[in-house]
């Protein structure tokens, strides 16, 4: 009967002897595993002549014998669609999934950037004014508020249909998916809006986005791990029934979890546009999906009840570092998405054979 | 979806009186900032004209949504279809469902592959994609040469989606021109695809530049990944008028970096002409007239030096 009990903290039996680390020093001694093997590669490889990824013992480039600036892409090129990993985590937490972040990127940096403009570009007029002239300069504040308020609507309409007319979450918010791109591409017929104001270009410039999604891992890290809201979260991911049943409005709570995922994808919107100076209706293709597979490679369960945001940094590290190392070792571009599916897959099998033998017997 | 369509075709059809021309345009994907200038090409040229009305439909980059949509146009009695290919090695079928059906088209931008073989009533507007590339290339050499890099200089080369032939043919263009004897100087230190992206251009040169390799130019298939590149220059702290960086499209995004000394190269593709020029062609099968099977409206350089003349161009 005692294990039994401990279906409430996640569906899993607490055995010492078999967890004796937690999950997410897995995830950490894979990073390290890839790492070592890139840096085995670049010795290795004829053509590398023993370059190494991380360190550069040529001090004289930043002082230091790290590679600060490898050091520092392999972070910020993850950090957008990591903002969105945070999110979307603590959904698939609940039990749910959220395909509709990266069409929402596009809706919301579209959205945004439009109150967002600069009368002057180079002196002239800004050639790709959305609204007329009241729309120039705004306070920066402005855009902002105006992308959470769309990215808590958006949210607020999934967790709406998810809690209320019970249709799975992978079909809400694939419809949502559609929704979303339809709009990015509606706001201007299609054409990219460009030019922000210094104010808004300062959100996301040099290593700003690295630093929203550390604030952001650490805030969501802590309300999941000691508020009320967590606790519910992972109830519910853990058994639906018996969460309602021990007096948790799921419903409510369904909806606040859906906003608060698809206001993270809308600020990493607003980090994105920033960052690149423009918005495009295409933007965040595939984010929603490198989103959930960052989620997973760091340990969160798709069955819900499991997971935790330093386990989705992790995971988004490793794709950073992925990313990074098939630069780094030059590697022909035909076979990075084979080689990025297989790291994937790999990690995700590895993880499900761990599981199974720590709760075997 | 198809429902959808054929009762707009119908409803088109009912709505609009007997003398007008009906246009059914089929674009590849709608959010392209290059075709969704071709496409107001289109729809402007078309909302100045008496009696031509022009229905647009997006195939959402899917070769059998396209399909679809040209056999709606053909049993909603449309004039004339116009059609931006999804995939140009598919376009086979697209010639024979028209031409069953005795419907005259016009495909834009993308050439086809059997654009040598294409019946009386159907034609091809676009640029030739040989040229832009080209134009790039050969202009950042000349610039190198001219910056007293003669004997011997560095590049990376940013290449757009992999599958995408415009990524392939002006690839192929870089390497063509770096293998002349006037231009083979240039060492392509590295060649990545950063998916016409800036985001992805963006954190590609960052990752280049933590390498610490010495290099004086990159050459992009496109202006989009041309600004990614020289957003993580300027943030590593790095002076542009040292690196020659080009680009293809000439966006209004590319030509006001190029004003304030950043881009040094880009080519003009003129979308609006495209556009225009395919709508000329439809009608004038549409009403029984030849045309020029293969209408080529030239690519452009653009530097710094005539940049005056395309502010306002595309």
């Amino acid at each position: 009967m005692v294990d039994k009990l401990s279906h409430g903290i996640g569906g899993l039996t607490y055995d010492k002897t078999k967890r004796a680390w937690p999950n997410e020093a897995n995830v950490f001694i894979a990073l390290i595993l890839i790492i070592l093997a890139f840096e085995a590669l670049g010795q290795i490889l004829p053509y590398m002549n023993g370059q190494s990824m991380l360190f550069d013992f040529n001090t004289s480039r930043d002082g230091t014998i790290m590679n600060i600036a490898r050091i520092k892409i392999i972070i910020l090129q993850v950090a957008i669609i990591g903002i969105i990993a945070l999110g979307v985590t603590q959904v698939i937490i609940s039990g749910g999934i959220d395909l509709s972040s990266g069409p929402l990127v596009g809706a919301t940096a579209m959205i945004v950037m439009s109150f967002a403009q600069t009368e002057l570009v180079n002196g002239q007029l800004n050639p790709k004014a959305v609204f007329g002239a009241w729309s120039f300069d705004l306070p920066v504040i402005v855009p902002i508020m105006v992308g959470l308020v769309f990215g808590a609507f958006i949210g607020g309409i999934n967790g709406f249909l998810i809690a209320f007319t019970r249709i799975p979450p992978f079909i809400a918010t694939l419809g949502m998916f559609l929704i979303c791109r339809g709009i990015s591409q509606w706001w201007t017929k299609g054409q990219p809006v460009s030019f922000p104001t210094d104010a808004f270009a300062a959100i996301g410039s040099g290593m700003m986005p690295v630093v929203w999604f550390a604030m952001l891992a650490i805030l969501l890290g802590l309300i999941m791990k000691f508020t009320v809201y967590g606790k519910h979260t992972y109830a519910i991911g853990s058994n639906e029934d018996a969460a309602r049943m021990s007096g948790i409005n799921v419903r409510r709570h369904k909806i606040l979890v859906y906003m608060i995922a698809s206001m993270f994808a809308a600020f990493a919107a607003i980090v994105l546009s920033s960052k690149n100076l423009t918005a495009q209706a295409g933007m965040g293709q595939f984010y929603e999906l490198y989103a959930i597979a960052m989620a997973v490679i760091g340990g969160v369960s798709l069955k819900g009840g499991r997971g935790s945001m330093i386990g989705t940094v992790l995971g988004a590290m490793v794709f950073g570092v992925i990313q990074s190392g098939f630069t780094f070792i030059k590697l022909d571009a035909f076979y990075q998405l084979m080689a990025m599916g297989a790291i994937i897959i790999g990690a995700v099998v590895l993880d499900q054979y761990r599981q199974q033998r720590a709760t075997a017997g | 979806m198809k429902k959808t369509l054929m009762a707009a075709g119908l409803a088109s059809m009912l709505s609009t009186t007997a003398m007008a021309e009906n246009i059914g345009v089929s674009m590849a994907l709608f959010d392209d900032n290059f075709l969704t200038v071709l496409r107001n090409g289109i729809q402007e040229m078309a909302d100045g004209m008496d009696g031509v009305d022009v229905q647009i439909e997006d195939a959402q980059n899917d070769v059998a949504r396209q399909l679809d949509q040209i056999n709606n146009f053909v049993a909603s009695g449309v004039d004339a279809i116009i059609v931006n290919p999804v995939d140009t090695s598919a376009t086979q079928a697209m010639t024979d469902a028209a031409a069953a059906a005795g419907v005259p088209l016009v495909f834009v931008n993308r050439q086809p592959v059997n654009v040598d073989t294409l019946p009386d009533n159907q034609a091809f507007v676009a640029s030739n994609e040989i040229e832009s590339g080209t134009l790039e290339t050969f202009e950042i050499c000349k610039m190198l040469r001219a910056q007293g890099l003669g004997g011997g200089a560095k590049a990376y080369v940013m290449m757009g989606e992999l599958s995408n032939q415009a990524a392939v043919q002006r690839t192929k263009d870089v390497e063509d021109i770096l293998g002349i004897d006037m231009c083979n100087f240039i060492e392509v230190i590295d060649q990545q695809t950063a998916n016409w992206s800036r985001e992805q251009a963006n954190s590609l040169m960052t990752n280049w530049l933590s390498s610490g390799e010495e290099f004086h130019a990159v050459i992009a298939n496109n202006d989009e990944m041309a600004l990614g590149a020289i957003q993580a220059m300027k943030a590593a702290g790095i002076d542009m008028a040292d690196v020659v960086v080009g680009g293809v499209d000439a966006t209004q995004d590319a030509l006001a970096a190029m004003q304030a000394g950043d881009l040094d190269v880009t080519v003009f593709q003129n979308a609006a002409g495209q556009g225009s020029g395919a709508l000329n062609a439809a009608i004038a099968l549409a009403n029984g007239e030849d045309v020029e099977q293969k209408v080529y409206i030239p690519f452009e350089l653009v530097t710094p030096a005539n940049i005056a003349d395309y502010l306002s161009a595309n």
